[in-house]
């Protein structure tokens, strides 16, 4: 009798399943075009909830609270109160920080049935943690343009530790974290759908 | 059924796993492509390079263009590839997954290198179709540069890491594997059977 070798690495035909095939490229290019008219007809009430949703967690650490953000224009403009009236208003771009929804909705689209209620439930809730990682990527660009941008100010206000976290916390997001976060939400919850669909016994053709 | 409740939880915490490699080596490759000596003594020749070829492409296709380290050059437009738009963010996303992925570490280094080469590609098609756009239609090259290619690009990056993970899947599982009974028998996976 043999001792099977213990495993020294996941089996790679046990993993999740995925399946792609031409309906599931044709679901890809489909979710990608829905979510792609979906973001352009959505893009400015969602950077005005954005800015307002940023602002408040701001503001609820800030002390005295002075930022205020207003979305316009594709931008997110940022204010304070205790800016000199006649300075200029920094904007920070906007659709930088949520265009990946686009990426988002197409991924969701290349399950079998995105439209049934719970893989299409599943993607709102991966949609609502996204506007999360979009509040949290734009307190990190207010606060990184507060640290490195605003000469004396900046380094009067914020340290060497400070800067490199709010604003390395940006660039990781711009870099890497925008492009992942979709993947990431993707693969926790729509691609779930996959493996927790009951057995269905399969006919067998001739 | 207990069974299967079980390979649900295992498939979970597989699931997982893969998620939490996947984002360990995300924050690793991107701390070092963001260290100044990487980024100075790779990223940007690679970007510079990324620029000749595309220039070169471009006079190809008629356009009469000019390349300066990492700038492009018309008489109607310009343009300069900055971090963002040399594949190297998509490259990264591929990198981490496929690296996270449990698979023989040949095959991954196959996929790596097959993979980057793709991105490459098209990225490639992504800064000359928008160098042209910005040329002749510059008032789409907004929408195009920000929401188009990026996500475009990176969605191919994400459908080459699908397309690997699927082909790896397939293979049979190795004779000697113990643990675990395999529901397949290390047969390859019908495409109709859940994990």
């Amino acid at each position: 009798m043999t001792r099977a070798k213990p495993r020294n690495r996941e089996e790679p035909s046990r993993h999740a399943r995925l399946n792609l095939d031409r309906g599931a490229a044709l679901r890809l290019a489909a979710g990608f075009a829905a979510g792609l008219a979906f973001w352009f007809a959505f893009s400015a009430p969602y950077e005005r909830l954005l800015a307002a949703a940023a602002g408040g967690l701001i503001d609820a650490f800030e002390s005295p609270a002075v930022t205020r953000l207003r979305a316009s224009g594709g931008e997110i403009r940022v204010d304070r109160t205790d800016f000199p009236p006649a300075s200029p208003r920094p904007g920070l771009p906007a659709s930088d920080l949520h265009f990946n929804f686009v990426l988002l909705a197409a991924l969701f689209a290349l399950g079998r049935h995105p439209l049934s209620p719970r893989p299409f439930g599943r993607f709102w809730i991966a949609a609502a943690l996204l506007f999360g990682i979009h509040v949290i990527a734009l307190v990190f660009q207010v606060e990184g343009l507060y640290a490195t941008r605003l000469g004396d100010w900046s380094g009067a206000h914020y340290g060497a530790l400070a800067r490199n976290f709010w604003a390395g916390g940006f660039h990781f997001y711009l870099v890497a974290g925008r492009f992942a976060a979709p993947f990431v939400l993707w693969w926790a919850l729509g691609r779930e759908e996959e493996t927790s669909q009951p057995l269905r016994p399969r006919s067998r053709r001739r | 059924m207990k069974i299967d409740a079980d390979a649900r939880s295992a498939a979970r915490r597989r699931s997982i796993g893969f998620l939490a490699r996947f984002c360990l080596l995300l924050v690793v490759f991107y701390f070092l492509v963001a260290w100044h000596p990487v980024n100075d003594a790779v990223i940007v020749p690679f970007t510079a390079a990324i620029a000749r070829v595309s220039g070169g492409v471009l006079g190809l296709l008629g356009e009469n263009v000019a390349v300066a380290g990492t700038e492009i050059r018309s008489s109607r437009f310009s343009v300069q590839i900055e971090n963002g738009c040399n594949g190297v963010e998509t490259a990264l996303l591929f990198g981490s997954a496929v690296l996270a992925f449990p698979a023989p570490w040949k095959r991954r280094l196959i996929g790596l290198a097959l993979g980057f080469a793709a991105i490459q590609l098209i990225n490639l098609v992504r800064v000359v179709s928008l160098f042209w756009i910005g040329a002749h239609r510059p008032a789409l090259f907004s929408a195009s540069h920000t929401v188009l290619w990026q996500s475009a690009v990176v969605l191919c990056g994400v459908l080459l890491f699908l397309l690997w993970a699927s082909k790896e899947q397939r293979r049979p599982a190795p004779a000697a594997a113990g643990g675990a009974p395999a529901a397949t028998g290390g047969k390859p996976r019908d495409p109709g059977e859940t994990a």
